[in-house]
């Protein structure tokens, strides 16, 4: 399967990979979270599972189960450590406790690395093995940088007795008596999302969504949500129109566990009006190659958020060889290096200016669109963050050492 | 006769594993504080290894970036950036350096503001993991071949990061190879010439090759240099 990676990504980081592994050859390697499917966790575990697993790592993953009861606790946690204050009562915690024990008692923790990813399973520290060598590591992938303080001190006392944590961005990491490592998420070139697809293909997602490929697209993939600012980029393009022919295409799914979801999303509709040129996609939840094929039509792509998570929608843009413009927060500003691999703003103004400056100067948007891809390839592919995970593990047996030989 | 054995070059490459150190500044006395006691890896992270990134940036290391990008001091952010890690000797006078010239300029503005929320600055350290990647090299015409294709973070140790492995400061492992185990001083001092500060990796890369390129046709062409 590595295989399939070569002349795609780095040939350091597979010649890596398949050292480390030979180093770590039938070593159990548990990853546990909550779901299996949908969202960039489960994304990038079912490739990274067989890929290891093909290398000779005894790798598995687990996956918890909970009731509803469980799930919207849960789901309370993750809002109040991105800072959104939620109502939790102390008797939750016992039970989000409970639930863990019970997965406890179905799930075999026997590992030599485990990797517990977010807070759904993070009590499952508790249940670990008595067994000296194995290393348990609670990986992060949300931003906690500004929590609910309370909900946060709860979470920690399970954090704080694991091996060390993993966090995507430095900012995103807290002040912790444990080791952190800090591994950035990724993308698979591989999967349907970021796959090449032939003119052919991208011409037919382009009819069937009715997107005449007549003038230069300004393309913007998020879900409704206020904090992707659906109603800047429509002001944007409004200003780019004044001065040049173009279409917006705003391609999002459902929010189904977001409520405002279908509010901003009226909203959107009523702001773009009668606007032939603005097209408002929503797209079945899953359909990856569609966005794939959208992303590709696109001249330029924005990410204008006004709050973000790591956004690795960007990556995928610039994976394509887009220009892209994205607003100055989260870990966009990790993935656009500012005049080099596209524009950071900060204003609805600025990026109708940089959508301007790319339509104009199409070599610009090429040569930044060329370089947004390396970047990416260096930086953001699966095959990193699967060398990374490999390195922490294999260094952990080195305690202490700052540089270790292969 | 036998002919006396040739010990090869052998092409490494290295990676980083970043940790972090969970501490952070969100101004320029903080930042001093902190620079003053960090460890040695962090230094090194932010200073040395920044050349690793493959020169993209406007500033040469990270507390010049930041001191130019969130700080919005121009003028610090140039001085820090004048800070040559390769030609100091130890990591310790890189330190030492970067403080002399926060100081500088605290002296003349004592009162540093906060960057808002968020852009504060992260101190980071790193694992390097360090390993072969399969190529051996006997002579200068296959050195060449070797060159031209491997990765950029492979010239990136042999060239950088060499300098302050190896304690000197001021040798590559390149030029010490061709050196001591080809005997060709000559080619060995034309790329020592070469201010690693000055070029990025590529450059590097570029300006390397062209050295030994001229020796590999001068050679084959039967001429004595």
């Amino acid at each position: 399967m590595i295989k399939e990676y070569s002349g795609i990504a780095p040939r350091g980081d597979i010649l890596l990979i398949q050292k480390l592994c030979e180093k770590l050859r039938g070593g159990r390697f548990l990853h546990i979270n909550s779901t299996r499917e949908g969202g960039g966790v489960a994304e990038i575990l079912q490739r990274m599972i067989p890929l290891l697993a093909d290398l000779g790592i005894d790798a598995r993953w687990e996956v918890i189960e909970g009731d509803n009861k469980f799930f919207e606790f849960t789901k309370k946690v993750h809002n109040s450590l991105q800072g959104t204050r939620e109502k939790i009562h102390k008797e939750m915690w016992d039970y989000y406790y409970e639930i863990n024990r019970k997965n406890a008692q179905e799930i075999d923790l026997r590992a030599d690395a485990v990797l517990i990813h977010d807070p759904q399973p993070a009590p499952l520290i508790d249940f670990r093995p008595k067994r000296k060598k194995s290393i348990w590591l609670w990986r992060c992938h949300i931003d906690i940088s500004k929590p609910v303080e309370s909900v946060w001190q709860r979470l920690r006392r399970y954090v704080i007795k694991y091996d060390a944590a993993v966090f995507s961005v430095p900012k995103f990491a807290k002040s912790l008596p444990i080791d952190e490592y800090i591994v950035s998420p990724s993308i698979d070139p591989l999967s349907e999302k970021n796959i090449e697809l032939t003119k052919e293909e991208i011409r037919n997602v382009a009819e069937k969504y009715n997107i005449p490929l007549d003038k230069p697209i300004i393309l913007q993939v998020s879900r409704f949500d206020k904090f992707k600012d659906p109603i800047g980029v429509i002001n944007a393009y409004k200003i780019v129109k004044k001065y040049n022919d173009c279409r917006l295409v705003l391609a999002g799914s459902p929010a189904t566990d977001d409520p405002e979801g279908s509010i901003i999303l009226e909203q959107v509709r009523e702001y773009a009006g009668k606007d032939p040129d603005i097209h408002i996609l929503l797209l079945p939840p899953n359909h990856h190659r569609d966005i794939n094929a959208l992303q590709r039509m696109a001249d330029v792509i924005l990410q204008k958020s006004i709050r973000e998570g790591f956004g690795l929608t960007v990556s995928e843009a610039m994976w394509k060889e887009k220009p892209v413009i994205g607003g100055a927060v989260g870990g966009i500003p990790l993935q656009i290096i500012h005049g080099v691999t596209g524009f950071v703003v900060y204003s609805i103004e600025g990026a109708a200016f940089r959508i301007r400056q790319f339509l104009n100067n199409p070599e610009m948007a090429r040569t930044m669109g060329k370089q947004a891809k390396e970047y990416v390839r260096n930086n953001f592919l699966i095959t990193r963050q699967i060398r990374d995970y490999l390195s922490i593990w294999y260094s952990r047996k080195y305690p202490g050492k700052n540089v270790i030989e292969l | 006769m036998g002919r006396k054995k040739i010990q090869p070059f052998e092409f490494k490459q290295c990676i980083s594993i970043i940790r972090s150190t969970g501490k952070k500044a969100k101004n320029l006395v903080e930042l001093r504080n902190i620079i003053a006691k960090i460890s040695d890896e962090s230094i090194f992270h932010h200073v040395h290894q920044y050349f690793l990134k493959g020169h993209m940036l406007e500033y040469t290391n990270d507390f010049a970036q930041w001191a130019g990008e969130s700080l919005e001091e121009r003028a610090l952010a140039e001085r820090l950036s004048s800070i040559d890690p390769y030609s100091l000797k130890t990591i310790d006078a890189v330190r030492k350096q970067l403080i002399k010239e926060i100081d500088l300029f605290l002296k003349s503005f004592p009162h540093p503001h906060d960057v808002v929320e968020g852009n504060e600055f992260y101190f980071n350290e790193t694992i390097t993991i360090v390993f072969p990647i399969g190529v051996k090299t006997k002579n200068l015409a296959e050195f060449l071949v070797a060159l031209k294709h491997v990765d950029p973070a492979s010239i990136y140790y042999h060239f950088y990061d060499s300098r302050v492995r190896l304690g000197e400061g001021i040798v590559d492992d390149f030029s010490r190879w061709i050196e001591h185990t080809l005997g060709n001083k000559d080619l060995a001092d034309r790329i020592r010439s070469i201010d690693p500060f000055m070029h990025s990796i590529e450059s590097i890369r570029e300006h390397v090759t062209e050295l030994v390129e001229a020796y590999v046709r001068a050679d084959m062409e039967g001429f004595v240099r």
